[in-house]
């Protein structure tokens, strides 16, 4: 893990390329934003034209606008939910799994039983409860979706932490004498960084998806634009039965499309941590031209044809007999 | 035999703690919305329904925590949920006519993503570099839906514009219900554009899952041995399938809490009769004995179908048995 | 020496033409009294730029019943030669050329020999011949057992798959008889192979292996993860096997001590080549190749005399980057100049039934031979006391 080499896999370098877009669009989203999202002064139900991308909703209000500014809330709470997910994930996980014994047992339990109360409902009842002025703080609604979201990553960070601490090289460093807590750092930290990054995404993933749901059923404040509050909008006003694909369907693109790039960063990582996962080798094409069958397959070594020679060697003149 | 009973007992702790949670939670919120609720209920509901009311919150607030926390359990373990503030209902009585509709929803979901999941994910994993790798892309696509969005779509596009299926409901509305045939046949038709939603929006997990497994087994030595014995290729994948999907089970009982929150937002758009468009009801109306109740009932499914999830783990993997559990 | 497709035959006239689709298996030729014929064979690792040769222009011919040792360090390419002749090697792997040739007895009928070319038979024709004619046995035994599957599972299902006609009771009682020879209790059977020790686990494997009664057994390193202790027990159970079932034998293993009581030929494999082949005894007592004396100095034997133990200075050599002469020359004690630019081919030493790759034993070498290379076997004095003794 000492050098960071750019990743060469195209599906890793097409999520790299989708995140980063949505990012910017997160930065200069609401600069570029021709019209106040919330401004109704347009005429109503028009569809994409040249003043208006994306057209205007049954309140008059511009689409694009929309999605531009919404792309800041809903990107920011769920990195900042990833964020404090992982956070919690990681001090949890962790301890439970270097630490070992009596506080391994509390913290698993603690994190068996998040894990196992399903995340909506307990998100719905948490939120219900929010006095409504709350509801628009999204520093709020990102902390309680982390809340529901830790346990995952802290279950696999504690899994990886054990099989690290019983490691030969671990084991080397505290015969040295080495002070736990740099062991922890510089011995056991970098070995966790892509299961971290790994559960950090999935975390985020699941963020963004709690938090356009708790958009969509109405739970949140709609003063604060966001895809979600955009979707529960275009439901309430019957845009997928009037036909108004150009409200709902933007939003709902962008999500899947954010979602689709960290999954695909996540593949990225998934081979760099099972390196049996690569797809290293040859295209089909390059096979087909060696004479090779175009997959490998188990039991069925491949051979080459046409054949090489082997490598000479030159006989010596004669043996001497024994 | 341990391992099922250690098992149970951390469900039988997460429902303590799920129970406990809907006690606390409205305590705990600043600006006390019980006591709110009740303040603007008194005059409009007679004392009998207040008395309801607030047995579902374990009992008159003017008992300490204690004793009303006590009255909450007991009034749980003999069945009573509370009462329904906007339907004027025994909380129990209305879980009974929605929630058969959502467990049979998302448990036809959850069995055929996960069979087609796996299945698909198996032989990705086995033909890896063939074309079918093109399918990993496309799953991951329409997993990042949300699942209320591609229901959406879908039913825009195959009911509404296509017609290829029936727009909404759980079933026509001259069909009676009852068990006969063309009841069941209604059930079916109807649920099948639900289904179908839930399941693209869920397989990709379990495909990418098998599939890296998979490919991590046909390294193994075992399934060389498989080869070197002159089986049957059909014989060998199944080797390596029957240790690649252990890991899978063993994360059904995530993914069964994930699909019943994408679920519920399912049903909403579909108008399926089950427990979530209570729910959404429930919250905009702040029906709280209701609110509770289901998420309740919701925890205490999610739970059992973690139970046998575990059962079956246990009766794959032998290796479990013997071992302490982790 | 070139590498084609053609089966390679002994005796007999036999169809011409390129077998690569169709079956080449011929049947009826005349006995042949090699089972196994490996001529020029090459595997290398990955194609293009990037390729590594790992074995390099390998002939050899294993008789009937006989057992052939391979003997190397880690890295000298003989698990990949082993796998790579019976098709299982693993990508990248590539067979780059020559032949392996198997003879086998057809079922049915004893007098029906058969032989296969195995680098070019289809997928079919090599299932047909696995486990009952070759098998193999894995190094590790846990990993090698499906670790979900009862043990009695693995007997069943090769029993099933090549004799059909073997009814249920008959398989399990194959399975049975089966264990018993390895000195292991029925019961087992119904274990998982978690429960077993590593003894167990690797009898298990031995006793799988012969399960069909095949012409050639061949295992790799099948006793290195064991204790010395059981690691003796099973080589001497090898020992009344091969005289009860007749099997031919392929041992690899880095430690030649064990393969001095139980091989009757070794080759000794340095940087993918062969770089000596000898009888065991003769090989033992008398090596010729620097690289083989250097083996033997590494591992001290359990009879016999104390000797200091040397290992062999450096490391094994970077296959991408082989040296230009002899692949030995940069460990080799007895070096000459010559060693460094050109690559002694192997070569049968006259007189007798040895080869060796080494110039230093080349007639117009200017170097005297070593003395610890130019030992002579004494047919009177046996030091070790070797398991062909006993009746």
């Amino acid at each position: 893990m000492k050098v960071l080499r750019l990743p060469k896999s195209p599906k890793v370098l097409l999520g790299l390329g989708i995140l980063g877009f949505f990012i910017l669009m997160t930065i200069i989203g609401p600069w570029l934003a021709p019209y106040n999202p919330s401004a109704t002064n347009f005429a109503a139900n028009l569809t994409p034209s040249a003043h208006h991308w994306l057209g205007t909703t049954s309140l008059g209000q511009d689409i694009y606008s929309q999605l531009l500014v919404g792309a800041r809330a809903t990107m920011v709470v769920a990195l900042l939910a990833g964020l404090v997910a992982t956070i919690l994930s990681v001090t949890i996980g962790v301890a439970a799994g270097y630490l070992g014994g009596l506080s391994d047992d509390g913290l698993s339990l603690l994190s068996n039983v998040f894990l196992a109360i399903p995340g909506l409902p307990l998100l719905i009842v948490i939120d219900s409860y929010l006095p409504v002025n709350s509801r628009s703080n999204t520093f709020v609604i990102g902390l309680i979706i982390s809340l529901t979201g830790w346990a995952w990553g802290a279950r696999v960070l504690r899994a990886q932490t054990m099989s690290l601490r019983n490691r030969d090289f671990v084991e080397a460093a505290r015969i040295i004498g080495e002070k736990r807590h740099r062991i922890m750092f510089s011995e056991i930290a970098p070995n966790l960084l892509p299961v971290l990054a790994s559960s950090f995404l999935f975390t985020v993933l699941y963020a963004i998806g709690a938090y356009v749901t708790l958009a969509y059923i109405g739970l949140t404040s709609t003063a604060v634009w966001n895809w979600g509050t955009m979707l529960y909008w275009a439901q309430a006003n019957n845009a997928p039965l009037s036909n108004e694909w150009y409200w709902f369907v933007p939003p709902g693109i962008c999500i899947a499309l954010v979602g689709t790039g960290l999954a695909l960063v996540n593949f990225g990582i998934d081979e760099f941590i099972n390196p049996r996962l690569r797809a290293g080798g040859l295209t089909s094409r390059q096979r087909r031209k060696l004479g090779l069958p175009r997959r490998v397959r188990l039991g069925l070594t491949p051979v080459l044809r046409p054949a090489k020679a082997p490598r000479v060697s030159t006989a010596p003149a004669k043996l001497v007999s024994q | 035999m341990r391992m099922i009973i250690r098992r149970l007992s951390l469900y039988a702790l997460t429902a303590w703690v799920a129970i406990t949670v809907n006690f606390l939670l409205p305590r705990l919120m600043p600006g006390n919305p019980v006591q709110t609720m009740i303040g603007k209920l008194t005059g409009q509901v007679t004392a009998a329904e207040m008395n309801a009311i607030q047995l579902s919150f374990g009992g008159s607030f003017k008992q300490g925590l204690f004793a009303q926390y006590f009255t909450y359990l007991t009034q749980l373990f003999h069945g009573n949920f509370g009462s329904s503030i906007t339907l004027g209902a025994p909380v129990g009585a209305i879980l009974r006519e929605s929630v058969p509709w959502t467990v049979g929803l998302i448990g036809v979901s959850t069995i055929v993503s996960f069979a087609v999941g796996t299945f698909a994910g198996a032989l990705l994993g086995w033909t890896r570099g063939s074309r079918l790798d093109s399918l990993i892309p496309t799953a991951t696509f329409f997993q990042a839906i949300p699942y209320f969005f591609l229901g959406t779509v879908m039913l825009l596009v195959f009911a509404s514009n296509l017609h290829w299926f029936p727009v909404l409901g759980a079933y026509s509305q001259n069909a009676t219900p009852g068990w006969n045939w063309n009841f069941v046949g209604n059930v079916i038709r109807y649920g099948e554009l639900p289904v179908i939603s839930i399941v693209l929006s869920s397989i990709a997990g379990w495909m990418l899952g098998m599939r890296n497994m998979m490919i991590t087994m046909v390294g193994e030595d075992f399934v060389l041995m498989a080869v070197a014995k002159g089986l049957p290729r059909r014989k060998v994948i199944m080797h390596a399938a029957r240790n690649a999907i252990l890991p899978s089970i063993a994360n059904l009982s995530l993914a069964i809490g994930l699909v019943v929150s994408g679920a519920l937002l399912v049903e909403l758009v579909f108008n399926y009769p089950g427990v979530g468009d209570l729910l959404l009801q429930a919250v905009l109306n702040e029906d709280y004995p209701l609110i509770q109740g289901i998420f309740l009932v919701i925890t205490l499914t999610v739970l059992c179908a973690n139970l046998i999830a575990d059962v079956v783990y246990l009766a794959l993997d032998p290796r479990t048995r013997t071992e302490a559990a982790v | 020496m070139s590498a084609d497709t053609f089966d390679i035959q002994a005796v007999s006239p036999m169809k011409e033409g390129p077998a690569e689709r169709k079956g080449n298996a011929v049947a009826n030729v005349e006995r042949s009294e090699f089972v196994l014929e490996v001529n020029n064979f090459s595997v290398d690792y990955g194609v293009g730029e990037n390729m590594v040769r790992a074995v390099n222009d390998v002939t050899l011919h294993l008789r009937r019943s006989k057992v052939l040792g391979v003997a190397g360090e880690s890295g000298s390419g003989k698990s990949t030669l082993v796998y790579a002749m019976t098709r299982l090697l693993r990508a990248p792997g590539v067979i780059s050329g020559g032949s392996v040739t198997l003879n086998f007895t057809s079922r049915d009928d004893e007098k029906e020999f058969t032989t296969l070319n195995l680098v070019t038979a289809s997928e079919k024709e090599l299932r047909k011949i696995r486990w009952s004619h070759v098998s193999i046995v894995l190094q590790s035994a846990l990993s090698a057992l499906n670790p979900v599957l009862r043990v009695g599972r693995e007997f069943d299902e090769v029993l099933k798959t090549h004799r059909p006609d073997m009814s249920k009771a008959q398989r399990r009682a194959r399975a049975v008889e089966l264990l018993t020879m390895v000195g292991l209790n029925d019961d087992r059977l119904a274990r998982y192979p978690h429960e077993l020790s590593g003894g167990q686990r690797q009898r298990i494997m031995i006793a799988l292996a012969l399960a069909l009664d095949p012409d050639l057994v061949i295992m790799d390193e099948p006793t290195t993860a064991l204790d010395v202790v059981t690691q003796r027990e099973i080589i001497s159970e090898l020992h009344d096997l091969r005289s009860r079932f007749g099997f031919a034998l392929i041992f690899i293993t880095h430690d030649l001590s064990l393969l001095v009581e139980l091989a009757d030929e070794i080759v000794v494999m340095y940087a993918g080549e062969i770089v000596e082949r000898a009888g065991a005894s003769e090989l033992y007592e008398a090596p010729r190749h620097p690289y083989t004396l250097g083996l033997l100095n590494s591992f001290p034997p359990l009879h016999g005399p104390r000797r200091e133990l040397s290992g062999i200075p450096g490391s094994p050599p970077d296959l991408s980057d082989l040296p230009a002469g002899c692949n030995f020359y940069p460990r080799c004690p007895f070096a000459m100049s010559r060693c460094e630019n050109e690559a002694p081919a192997l070569t049968a030493i006259e007189n007798s039934d040895r080869s060796v790759a080494c110039w230093l034993h080349s007639s117009d070498s200017s170097v005297p031979v070593p003395v610890e290379l130019s030992r002579t076997v004494n047919p009177a004095r046996n030091p070790v006391t070797t398991l062909k003794e006993r009746p």
